[in-house]
């Protein structure tokens, strides 16, 4: 078959269970992107990697094929769900900064399911709930090509992970470290907002400020995702200028049909009907809540704005039933699986994200209004002061900047990091960057050999690289931890630099990578 | 290697084979003439018409005794290997029996023959079943340098018995432990390492071959299996068409597969013209690493065919390259073992036997003798180790070359037993001609290859053997490299020796000397290395690699405690792997330099433009103490390096290499300062007396 894959980004997600039988290929597509891309080279993707998983499977059985290489094109393997994959084709760039690690793009196929997942639930949850799969395309054709243009559109150009990236680590939560005193604060207002209406009405409360994360009372791995959602599209400096387009729109999944009629209209037989089908006992969905039609579409390019009393409003995830008021949005926790409802507030700097059960005794449009009442009279005080706690302590966008050094630390058991800001990581030299990529890829092979391999035991590892234009790369990993450090200090001999590095781990990381 | 009956050949005149009946080698010298007269060159083939088979003459003369009675072993026709009855024609071969040319009055029917009509197939003699496991189980533990070894190297001296030599047969041994799935086992004696196909009753059905830790597989662009390393190629057809189904089928996308990464599993690929080469293993080795050996593997398949083969496929695809490769099952399966131990596999780079300067000299200058009478190339080698090499000026013998055509050599053990003339071809020198070899043993690991482009040089250079071979008896070279092979190669244990010995710690003017039988260097010591010997040598310092980057030779310490099991070797093998890979990074420009600590190893790696080092020292070494070694490491090898390298001899004699970092600053102030004074230009060589200088900025 003569097919040239021209596109720069090919993102795919099938299922392995479907479509087994001779002309029924088709039914395995669950979202192709583009979604321009003619059906006989989708098909023809999916069934390469489907053989490349099959092939691989003869020898590695448990972990079948994560990464192929190919002359033009790498292909990342994601199975996100049981014999669910997700296939992500990227032209590779002659220039070596422009290819990322493996490693990199696979976080990104995970951090897109995880998104996905929190809003709409498990795939295979929404294929078994509306067995004709259309709810489960609708969705993912509704949220997948909204996460590919606010990750990777630059206007119309499509702009891929680079090795600018490498001081960063998708996934994890960016964190600042306030002083005790703050986080006290931060604490007691949690607390407070969590007493309310009898104690358990709102469960759970996320405090960013600015960009970073100031506290959450979610299991790290939701916290992540919902954090990465919040950067998205709910930080002050992304409402401001969200507010600056204007924003009406009705999102109806009739009206944001064109990719799926172009993805093989033969399947899509009747939306409605499937659709009012009666959902499963455990819907983890919120298509299905009601009787209409509407896929949310959270992703969506200015989906909230601020409300004048401070609280942020959407209407991403639809028009109510009674075409009134918006739906209320709401997401699902993996770790607890329930659904929650979630209402945010924003007071300067500071985002307050509040999670509520589906089924609060305060649910619905009345319920929330008294609890909006309510933060309005009692917690405001309490809000005003945090803020100006955070902002006396805060030292502007740069205030993670360790002179002298570009750093990314992660503790990935708590989905934790800490970096360089971009701002100083740009200052780097390519040779730097596309080096401490090259060393990066090596760790990610060395640290997932040793979790496949290993009892548990965590791996430790030092690095020390001197790259051909004299900086010096270095890696620490110990138990889950990680550190990456970049010096371009040219007259630095290893042992300066290994001092170096020591000094930041004393300084920053609490001794935690000490070689003694 | 598939067993099969023998028989007494497909078609034409059969010939006894090389070592069992004098009769029969009497009659080989009668029908000698009538072959050297139907010989035609080989690539003349496609003028002279299909019905005139070429045919290679491989000569094998009885080492003992039938001094002058040459027995004539031409390479079977190709009409016969690829007749109907070509099974037989290759069994029979395999057993020793050589078929005569039948004058071309076989007729071939099928289109695969007329193509292979091309070719004449190399034929190992003397590869009866019964010879097979012979010579090489002898090989293993006996540590006299007289004992032939299939690798050709026995090394490792009485002088260290916990010592393993790296490329004894020990190792050989070791690899088999672990290609067997008994990973643990560290019972050395019990273990043989067994030449050829392993496993030839699997198949891709059956749990055992899916177990095994390295697959190599070489097939058509047709999906025809040529080669697997494991199993039977023509159960596993099957499975060389799915392969190539993915291949073709990314090949058609207009792109081409390298790898797959699945979990501890690797799967490369390499598409060579119509062959294309897979390999599929769990042993942790990096990508470059593996895509490198399906590239020597692909030049050993040309070593034995050259690139023409690439024709038979142009013209039938279906083109099956089965028959032309029978018997050789043991050349690739060598290979594949050396990719476990020998640092030419992925060093780009040759080592050589440890030896006095003028004894290499002396060798050096025997070869040049015969070189100028038609000899291409003249190499005198101790298993994979080189003693010296002699070449025409523009061209040197690729590193790459030399490693496929030792391992051709030492694979086979008809080499051994006789004197034997065998067209071979040097992919990098010229990757579609055939030249000729002749490969004679002077003794137990020493063997000498004159290597000629005349298909009738035979007797010619029977003759310069005999000379070379007088001259260095008579020079006493053999006997240096007979004690060389019993003292062994470097020991890191040495550089502690050092530290007894000397007490000027500025003292810049190291020596060397030899004491009990091993190389010593006496030279400046800091404190830091005094006070530590942990495990192994110097700050426990357990092995290194040097490269001299110039020379493209390198030089590896031998494995000593507490590197003393196979296991811990290989293991150690595959981490320089990595390291080399992570250095030699084709995205990002090369790194520098390298520390690396994990729970095994401390590592550390330096790379300039003269060199590159590897070194391995015990997980708790400190820093500091291990640069301070490697800096020792460099300037003790500069010390040796007259004895541990094969220096390319120039007009003044002996060029120097100032290798040693400290050295070098020292000297190069002065050389600029000389240069400049002189104002020469930049690049350009200085002779002062009849030592050259280079000047190397980047120094």
């Amino acid at each position: 078959m003569a097919t040239s894959l021209q596109q720069p980004l090919q993102l795919c997600m099938f299922d392995m269970t479907r479509g087994q039988q001779d002309g029924q290929e088709l039914d395995k597509i669950l979202f192709f992107y583009p979604l321009e891309c003619p059906l006989p080279l989708q098909l023809s993707v999916i069934g390469l990697s489907e053989g490349l998983i099959t092939f691989s499977r003869i020898f590695s059985s448990d972990a079948p094929c994560e990464v192929m290489e190919a002359e033009r094109h790498s292909h990342i393997f994601y199975q996100c769900e049981p014999e669910i994959w997700m296939i992500m084709v990227v032209e590779k760039s002659k220039e070596a900064e422009s290819s990322i690690r493996p490693r990199a793009l696979q976080m990104v196929l995970k951090e897109v399911h995880g998104l996905f997942t929190m809003f709409y639930g498990s795939v295979r949850a929404l294929l078994q709930n509306y067995p004709s799969e259309d709810v489960a395309r609708s969705c993912l054709y509704a949220f997948f090509p909204d996460y590919i243009s606010s990750e990777f559109m630059n206007g119309k150009k499509l702009k891929l992970p680079s090795v600018k990236e490498s001081l960063t680590e998708r996934g994890t939560v960016q964190s600042l470290s306030f002083d005790r005193h703050a986080l006290l604060e931060a604490q007691s207002l949690v607390n407070l907002l969590k007493s309310w209406l009898g104690g358990g009405t709102i469960r759970h409360v996320l405090i960013l400020y600015h960009n970073h994360l100031v506290s959450s009372s979610l299991p790290a791995g939701d916290t992540a995702r919902l954090f990465v959602y919040a950067l998205l599209r709910m930080t002050p400096s992304v409402i401001a200028r969200s507010s600056a387009h204007s924003s009406s729109r009705l999102f109806s999944f009739k009206g944001y049909g064109s990719p799926a009629k172009t993805n093989a209209e033969s399947m899509q037989n009747n939306n409605d009907e499937s659709l009012n089908t009666p959902a499963s006992s455990r819907d983890t969905s919120p298509v299905g809540q009601r009787g209409k039609p509407q896929v949310p579409r959270p992703l969506l390019q200015d989906a909230w704005s601020r409300d004048p009393d401070g609280f942020l409003s959407t209407d991403a995830w639809g028009a109510g039933a009674r075409g009134g008021s918006a739906v209320i949005p709401s997401i699902w926790l993996q770790q607890s699986e329930e659904r929650m409802q979630m209402v945010a507030y924003q007071h300067k700097a500071l985002t307050l994200l509040m999670l509520l059960p589906t089924n609060a005794s305060v649910g619905g449009v009345e319920g929330l209004s008294l609890l909006r009442q309510q933060l309005l009279e009692k917690a405001v005080q309490k809000i005003e002061k945090l803020e100006l706690t955070l902002t006396r302590e805060w030292g502007g966008t740069n205030s993670s900047h360790v002179p002298g050094y570009r750093y990314l630390y992660c503790d990935l058991n708590n989905k934790m990091s800490r970096s360089s800001p971009p701002a100083k990581v740009s200052t780097l030299s390519k040779d730097s960057l596309i080096a401490l990529n090259s060393v990066r890829t090596e760790v990610d092979l060395e640290i997932s050999r040793a979790e496949r391999n290993d009892n548990g035991a965590g791996r430790d590892l030092e690095f020390c690289v001197r790259a051909h234009n004299n900086s010096w790369v270095a890696v620490r990993a110990r138990d889950g931890h990680e550190l990456y450090l970049v010096l371009e200090r040219a007259s630095d001999t290893l042992l300066l630099a290994s001092e170096a590095v020591e000094k930041f781990n004393k300084r920053y990381c609490d001794g935690r990578f000490a070689s003694d | 290697m598939s067993s099969s009956s023998s028989s007494s050949g497909g078609g034409g005149k059969a010939l006894r084979g090389s070592n069992s009946d004098p009769d029969a080698a009497a009659d080989a010298t009668r029908s000698f003439e009538a072959i050297s007269e139907s010989y035609e060159e080989l690539f003349a083939a496609d003028e002279v018409g299909e019905k005139a088979p070429c045919y290679l003459p491989h000569i094998i003369i009885m080492s003992g005794g039938l001094d002058e009675e040459a027995q004539y072993h031409p390479h079977i026709s190709a009409a016969e290997v690829c007749s109907a009855d070509g099974e037989d024609a290759a069994a029979a071969s395999r057993v020793g029996v050589k078929a005569l040319p039948s004058n071309g009055s076989e007729k071939e029917d099928s289109n695969d023959e007329e193509v292979a009509a091309e070719f004449s197939t190399i034929r190992l003699s003397a590869e009866s079943d019964e010879d097979v496991s012979e010579p090489f189980l002898e090989v293993p533990l006996s540590q006299s340098g007289s004992s032939g070894g299939t690798s050709g190297y026995v090394a490792g001296s009485g002088s260290s018995p916990a010592s393993v030599s790296s490329v004894s047969g020990l190792e050989e041994i070791g690899d088999a432990i672990a290609e067997n799935g008994c990973r643990d086992d560290h019972n050395l004696q019990a273990a043989n390492w067994i030449p050829g196909k392993r496993h030839p009753d699997e198949d891709d059905a059956s749990p055992s071959w899916r177990g095994h830790k390295k697959h190599f597989l070489i097939l058509s662009n047709a999906g025809k299996p040529i080669y697997s390393r494991y199993g039977d190629e023509n159960r596993l057809a099957g499975f060389s068409a799915t392969i190539q189904a993915i291949m073709s089928f990314v090949q058609n996308s207009g792109d081409c597969i390298q790898s797959i990464r699945a979990g501890n599993h690797q799967i490369v690929f390499l598409v060579k013209g119509p062959i294309f080469l897979v390999s599929i293993c769990a042993t942790e080795e990096p990508i470059q690493a593996l895509q490198r050996q399906l590239e020597l593997l692909h030049g050993q398949l040309l070593l034995l065919l050259t690139k023409a083969v690439d024709k038979c496929f142009e013209k039938n695809s279906k083109f099956d390259m089965r028959p032309l490769l029978g018997g050789t099952d043991v050349v690739f399966s060598s290979l594949v073992h050396a990719f476990n131990w020998n640092f030419t596999t992925f060093l780009h780079a040759y080592t050589c036997l440890p030896l006095p300067y003028t004894a290499r000299q002396a060798a050096g200058a025997a070869l040049q003798d015969v070189a100028d009478s038609g000899v291409l190339f003249a190499l005198l080698m101790c298993g994979s180790k080189v003693i010296s090499i002699v070449g025409p000026r523009k061209a040197s013998l690729h590193p790459d070359d030399f490693l496929l055509l030792s391992n051709f050599v030492s694979s086979s053990d008809s080499f051994r037993r006789t004197e034997t003339f065998s067209p071979i071809c040097l992919p990098c020198y010229n990757p579609t001609a055939f030249l000729y070899a002749y490969v004679q043993y002077l003794e137990a690991d020493t063997c000498l290859v004159l290597i000629t482009t005349k298909s009738d040089g035979f007797f010619h250079l029977k003759e310069c053997r005999a000379r070379i071979e007088n001259i260095l008896r008579d020079s006493c070279v053999l006997h240096e490299i007979s004690s060389s092979i019993l003292r062994g190669g470097l020991h890191v244990e040495d550089l502690v020796r050092i530290g007894a010995d000397s007490q000027a710690v500025n003292d810049r003017t190291g020596k060397t000397s030899e004491q009990d039988g091993r190389f010593c260097f006496s030279g400046p010591v800091t404190q830091a290395m005094q006070k530590v010997s942990i495990t192994g040598g110097p700050a426990g310092l357990w092995h290194f690699i040097y490269k001299s980057t110039y020379l493209n030779q390198y030089v590896a310490s031998e494995y000593a405690a507490p590197l003393h099991t196979l296991a811990k070797q290989k293991r150690l093998f595959k981490t320089y792997q990595r390291l080399h890979a992570s250095m030699h990074n084709e995205s990002a420009s090369f790194h520098k330099m390298q520390y690396r600590r994990d729970e095994n190893y401390v590592l550390l790696s330096w790379r300039t433009s003269d060199f590159e080092l590897y070194a391995a020292f015990d997980p708790l070494a400190e820093k500091n103490t291990a640069i301070s070694v490697c800096n020792q490491i460099c300037q003790w090898l500069r010390d040796l390096e007259s004895e541990i390298f094969l220096l390319e001899p120039t007009a003044f004699g002996c060029q120097v290499f100032f290798h040693s970092a400290t050295r070098i600053l020292m000297l190069e102030h002065c050389l600029t300062l000389l240069f400049r004074e002189l104002e020469v230009d930049q690049h350009s060589q200085l002779c002062i007396g009849n030592i050259s200088y280079s000047y190397l900025p980047e120094v």
